[in-house]
């Protein structure tokens, strides 16, 4: 048992208070997806039920057509339980049943065709090119100690409290392929969800690719401020 | 809704399916012990979404549940195996991460267990590198029985196989783990596994 107990000594743990203050944020997930879930649900059976199907259908085929941008790999478009992902070289995009719109990127390229495929999904989204939302950074050019990239970075005006932030947009990874969970519940009325996508000056002692993935965020207004909040 | 705190998983999870509301009491009963494995797999960065997903899945088709299994336990890690199949860049990352850090020695402990810990220490980060280099299906048994301390039949549930596999499997893995530890374990016994 030797080698088990020596496993079982190096699993990692959080603190109890981490666990708990994780626990209870798993648990909002939890209970709002299942609402969420059941609501979909509900909403959905009258159509059925009026035998609608294949108009349904008919119509999410549509939208999977109409939200492939260049450079869709043809096929690749599951249904099963999840409600629909579209799928490009570039990205995908995920709608499961509880609403959640799931953002896997890999390249940052076709952002029109990403803005139209969140917006189908329910998610009021604005993607362009431009500089990463970053607070911390603030405006301007920061080199990043890590890698030695350069990104243009934009404390962005107007942006919703991190609180909301936090209930939006979860990621993880800074480096590609970066995925991006949004709760578009979470969302308050009349915000937009602002996605830059962000291309840095990739510095020659490093082998990364010069692209970092700076996350989603969450405007007040769907119209994209401009740079000049203060640093937090 | 009522909630018979004496109720099994198996019946909460019957009663779910007409009164939805009742699978949250699942939740609360095992989601402390399942966040503590996904993090331990793959950190804070996506425990607490990783959990939220595993018991939405496990909600989603819980009309599919073995009622002869009471204890939910094996169910939900099975469901939480494959939820963190979907992060193997995030648990590389994290066994990197271990290695290192178990390679930077003990921190002071003056606890019971003390002994172990500095067994832990000392192998901790070629352990760590063995696990890194096993097949995902070995790794994934072997932290089942380890971390998440499940019975052989509970390991083979949560995996879909035999208890007779599970064993077998958690043998050869053993093997390979000693042969390349080196045979050096200083903790080593010649016991059994149960």
């Amino acid at each position: 048992m030797s080698e088990i107990n020596t496993l079982r000594e190096m699993r990692p743990a959080p603190p109890p208070a981490e666990l708990e203050a994780m626990r209870m944020t798993a648990r909002e997930r939890f209970v709002a997806g299942t609402r969420s879930r059941r609501a979909r649900r509900r909403s959905r059976l009258p159509a059925l039920a009026g035998g609608l199907t294949a108009a349904v259908a008919a119509a999410a085929a549509a939208a999977l057509l109409l939200t492939s941008g260049p450079g869709t790999v043809p096929g690749k478009h599951e249904t099963g339980g999840r409600t629909r992902t579209v799928v490009t070289a570039a990205w995908t995009v995920r709608e499961d049943a509880d609403g959640t719109v799931t953002i896997y990127m890999r390249q940052y390229t076709d952002p029109a065709g990403l803005q139209q495929a969140l917006r189908a999904d329910g998610v009021n989204a604005i993607v362009r090119q431009g500089p990463g939302a970053s607070p911390t950074f603030g405006n301007g050019t920061t080199a990043l100690p890590a890698t030695g990239n350069t990104y243009s970075t934009c404390n962005y005006a107007d942006t919703a409290p991190r609180a909301v932030q936090r209930a939006v947009v979860t990621f993880a990874g800074q480096d590609l392929p970066a995925r991006f969970i949004i709760h578009p519940d979470a969302m308050p009325p009349g915000s937009a969800l602002f996605l830059p996508f962000l291309v840095g000056t990739r510095s020659p002692k490093n082998a990364n690719t010069g692209i970092v993935a700076f996350p989603p965020v969450v405007l007040t207004s769907d119209t994209v401020p401009a740079c000049g909040g203060p640093h937090s | 809704m009522t909630i018979d705190t004496q109720a099994s998983d198996a019946d909460l999870i019957a009663r779910s399916l007409a009164e939805p509301d009742l699978f949250t009491a699942v939740f609360d009963r095992h989601s402390a012990e399942i966040l503590r494995y996904v993090y331990a797999r793959l950190g804070a960065e996506l425990a607490e979404d990783v959990t939220a997903e595993t018991f939405l899945a496990a909600f989603g088709c819980r009309g599919r549940y073995d009622g002869s299994w009471p204890d939910a336990r094996p169910w939900l890690y099975g469901i939480a195996v494959r939820q963190i199949r979907r992060h193997r860049r995030v648990e590389a990352r994290r066994l990197r991460l271990l290695r290192s850090a178990l390679a930077d020695g003990p921190a002071e402990d003056h606890s019971d267990r003390v002994v172990e810990r500095v067994t832990a220490a000392r192998l901790g980060p070629r352990l760590a590198a063995v696990l890194a280099a096993l097949p995902r299906q070995d790794r994934e048994l072997l932290l089942l029985f380890a971390w998440a301390e499940l019975s052989y039949a509970e390991a083979a549930a949560a995996l879909g196989t035999t208890a007779g596999a599970v064993k077998a499997r958690l043998h050869r893995i053993r093997v390979r783990m000693r042969r390349e530890l080196g045979g050096s374990n200083p903790m080593n016994e010649e016991n059994g596994d149960e």
